[in-house]
């Protein structure tokens, strides 16, 4: 018990107790900024280690009734979330930057983003689908708090139809849940671990059909708002575009991977009840309707952060037909996961950057950018290049790997589809982008990088997204193929 | 008690704890609507004892005496307090009409029958018969918060979606696992508060509690 615990206690408490230190530190030293930023590490060195757990064969249990359990698709999803969280804590308000909050802005963004990873990492290492739900509800109050940082007519909108929207559809994926355990307890009988995936799917094969089948359209619903789907995703361009850049980051890069996550945990249960077919019919049509809204929604855009919201759907939908593309499609999905959450952080902290200097949102006010801020700049660009799919990057590997799945499994005609949407995507997002890197800078923005220091973990993420385009590193390889055994059934 | 009459006491809670919900559509003003809410909660509360008295199971006690706390007096006491401060506004019209809402309330209520069917039919627990009323409760609340203007409105619609799925738990499992129940009545208190102090906050920055005023984040 002693010994299974550790891993699981460094990488939930940190979180934890970060949110009770920014209570009582002074948010505006240069240490509490430091001590804030080291537990986000020690919790990021724990996911890492029940990687290394998970690829030595082991899967670590603890709790009662096995209430948490890592396997190899917690393991990247604890990753991830760790990541992004270490990078807000790195980047987000304090001290020291250009965005100027007061001390009690900064300290309530502390306080709410550390609860927010701590909602997330509860969410992907609990085996029970209760608490998992509980936590993914959790993510949605505790986000919504910080939405208004600066309370602004816009702000307070987008935080409201994000907690009511969010609110409601994750409540329709409780009567999922509900649904499926009700199926439970009617053939097998009332029992404490019943919510647990790992009974749910021991006992798939009992289970009925059609409220199995009736189930998954609520939780498909439910967790489908929060990941971002259409037409659910009417919350999303709002509350990422006016949470402050590092929320907008960790509510991009790893909230929706997170719903995303439960999505596949109950496929997984799903599949096994009725076969593969049903499940996929239904990602497919959301996801290739969530690509199709975002890429025509992108040609439209006027404000950068609203492109990079329309463009976290666009890859959301496709993670989420790739789960529907068998093995080959499963690893595509995940490959893209890790891609995308590496990508959209990283840029959207960059737009909090050129926010910060520009003072306005609007695409159409920014330009000049490569010479006001070269850095910020130049990774601006290498980070949409990125979302456009270009190579030397991740996402180019991904999704070429997912259309490949697609062709193989016999759907051409829908990657033909694809394709034309991912045209789409690629000429209007480059469209702006050149509108905002060439041009004179505004006489009023003042010139130079500024607060250098914070390009460097950003540099870090371009490079890291180039090594995942010219070769996966093999654990992750290997952590990917154990992926695919848990939910490419 | 004998199954039978578990089941006659089944339906007419649920058929109550429904009646909350559709009280919501025809009836106006924010005290009325709140005492809705109460008298839903109450029915809820008083369905759950019963069950757990048949099924003979201390935890849904708990639960029930948890719930007439929280949803039964404390929220709306949070509540009336919020209307005290908004009640005065101008009623809008809402979105539909009061006779269309009813009908189209009905016809939620007829399409949760055709949903649940299955269900009803695996289950043998004498309790199921409310499960379509149940289910019919989330589908009325759905309809209420996307059809009123006010914020307020809103949250109620919201917290009744929540007596919907607690109902169509505790009817068709006689419970979920007690630490998932928990869990779950934090997060509801927990999104209440936060709910409200957005709508505080909407009436601050926008002098209203209308949502038709949310509307500047458009492309």
């Amino acid at each position: 018990m002693t010994a299974t615990s550790a891993p699981f206690l460094t990488l939930l408490l940190p979180p934890l107790v970060a949110a009770l230190l920014a209570l009582v530190l002074p948010p505006r030293r240069l240490l509490s900024g430091a001590v804030h930023a080291a537990l986000a590490l020690l919790s990021l060195g724990a996911a890492l280690g029940l990687v290394h757990l998970v690829l030595d064969g082991g899967t670590p249990t603890w709790g009662p009734t096995d209430l948490f359990r890592v396997d190899a698709l917690s393991a990247l999803l604890a990753v991830c979330v760790a990541f992004v969280t270490t990078l807000s804590a790195l980047l987000g308000p304090g001290p020291g930057r250009e965005q100027h909050y007061t001390p009690a802005q900064i300290r309530r963004f502390r306080v709410f983003a550390s609860l927010f990873a701590f909602t997330m990492l509860v969410a992907v290492t609990a085996n029970n689908v209760g608490v998992m739900w509980i936590a993914i509800e959790a993510t949605t109050i505790v986000s919504a708090v910080i939405v208004p940082l600066t309370v602004s007519k816009a702000s307070v909108e987008a935080s409201w139809k994000y907690i009511l929207i969010g609110s409601v559809g994750i409540a329709l994926a409780f009567v999922g849940t509900v649904l499926g355990y009700f199926d439970f307890v009617t053939l097998v009988g009332q029992r404490e671990s019943a919510l647990n995936w790992t009974v749910l799917l021991a006992n798939a094969r009992v289970l009925h059909p059609p409220v199995i089948e009736l189930a998954f359209v609520f939780i498909l619903i439910g967790y489908g708002t929060k990941a971002g789907l259409a037409p659910m995703h009417t919350w999303l361009p709002d509350a990422h575009s006016e949470a402050p850049s590092a929320l907008s980051a960790m509510m991009s890069g790893v909230l929706l991977a997170v719903a995303l996550y439960a999505i596949i945990r109950w496929k997984a249960v799903v599949a096994s009840v009725v076969g593969p077919v049903f499940p996929n019919r239904l990602l497919v049509g959301l996801g290739l309707l969530s690509l199709a809204i975002a890429a025509l929604s992108l040609v439209i855009q006027r404000q950068y952060k609203r492109l990079l919201a329309y463009s976290s759907i666009e890859h959301t939908g496709l993670m989420c037909m790739g789960l529907a593309l068998g093995p080959l499609g499963v690893f595509a999905s995940m490959l893209h996961l890790v891609n995308h959450t590496v990508a959209k952080s990283m840029m959207f902290f960059l737009s909090g950057r050129i926010l910060d200097r520009y003072g306005t949102p609007e695409i159409g006010s920014v330009c000049g950018l490569l010479r006001v801020m070269p850095w910020t700049g130049g990774l601006f660009a290498a980070g949409m290049l990125a979302l456009l799919g270009l190579p030397p990057f991740g996402m180019f590997l991904s999704e070429f790997t997912l259309l490949r799945a697609g062709f193989a499994d016999g759907q051409g005609g829908l990657m033909a589809v694809v394709l034309v949407f991912l045209a789409v995507a690629f000429v209007s997002l480059l469209g702006h982008l050149n509108r905002m890197l060439y041009g004179a800078a505004p006489a009023e923005v003042r010139l130079g990088e500024g607060s250098r220091w914070a390009v460097l973990p950003l540099a870090g993420c371009a490079a890291a997204l180039v090594v995942l385009g010219v070769a996966v590193p093999a654990p992750m390889t290997a952590l990917l193929h154990r992926i695919v055994e848990i939910a490419g059934r | 008690m004998s199954p039978e009459i578990v089941s006659q006491l089944s339906v007419g809670g649920s058929t109550l704890v429904l009646l909350g919900g559709l009280m919501m559509l025809w009836r106006r003003g924010v005290a009325a609507h709140i005492g809705a809410f109460t008298f839903q909660s109450v029915a809820l509360a008083a369905t759950m004892a019963m069950v757990g008295w048949f099924a003979g199971d201390w935890q849904l006690w708990a639960v029930a005496v948890l719930l007439l706390l929280v949803k039964g007096i404390g929220i709306p006491l949070l509540l009336k307090r919020m209307g005290r401060r908004f009640g005065s506004e101008r009623e809008l019209e809402p979105y539909v009409n009061t006779a269309t809402s009813l009908l189209i309330g009905g016809l939620l209520v007829l399409l949760a029958y055709i949903v649940t069917a299955p269900l009803v039919s695996v289950s043998r627990l004498p309790t199921r018969t409310g499960m379509p009323l149940a289910i019919g409760l989330v589908f009325v609340s759905l309809f209420i918060i996307i059809s009123r203007k006010k914020a307020l409105t809103q949250v109620l619609g919201f917290l009744m979606l929540e007596n919907g799925i607690a109902l169509l738990a505790v009817l068709g499992t006689h419970g979920i696992p007690i630490i998932v129940e928990i869990g779950v009545f934090l997060d509801v208190a927990l999104g209440f508060i936060v709910m409200q102090v957005f709508v505080y906050q909407i009436h601050e920055t926008f002098e209203s509690i209308d949502v038709e005023q949310l509307n500047r984040l458009r492309e």
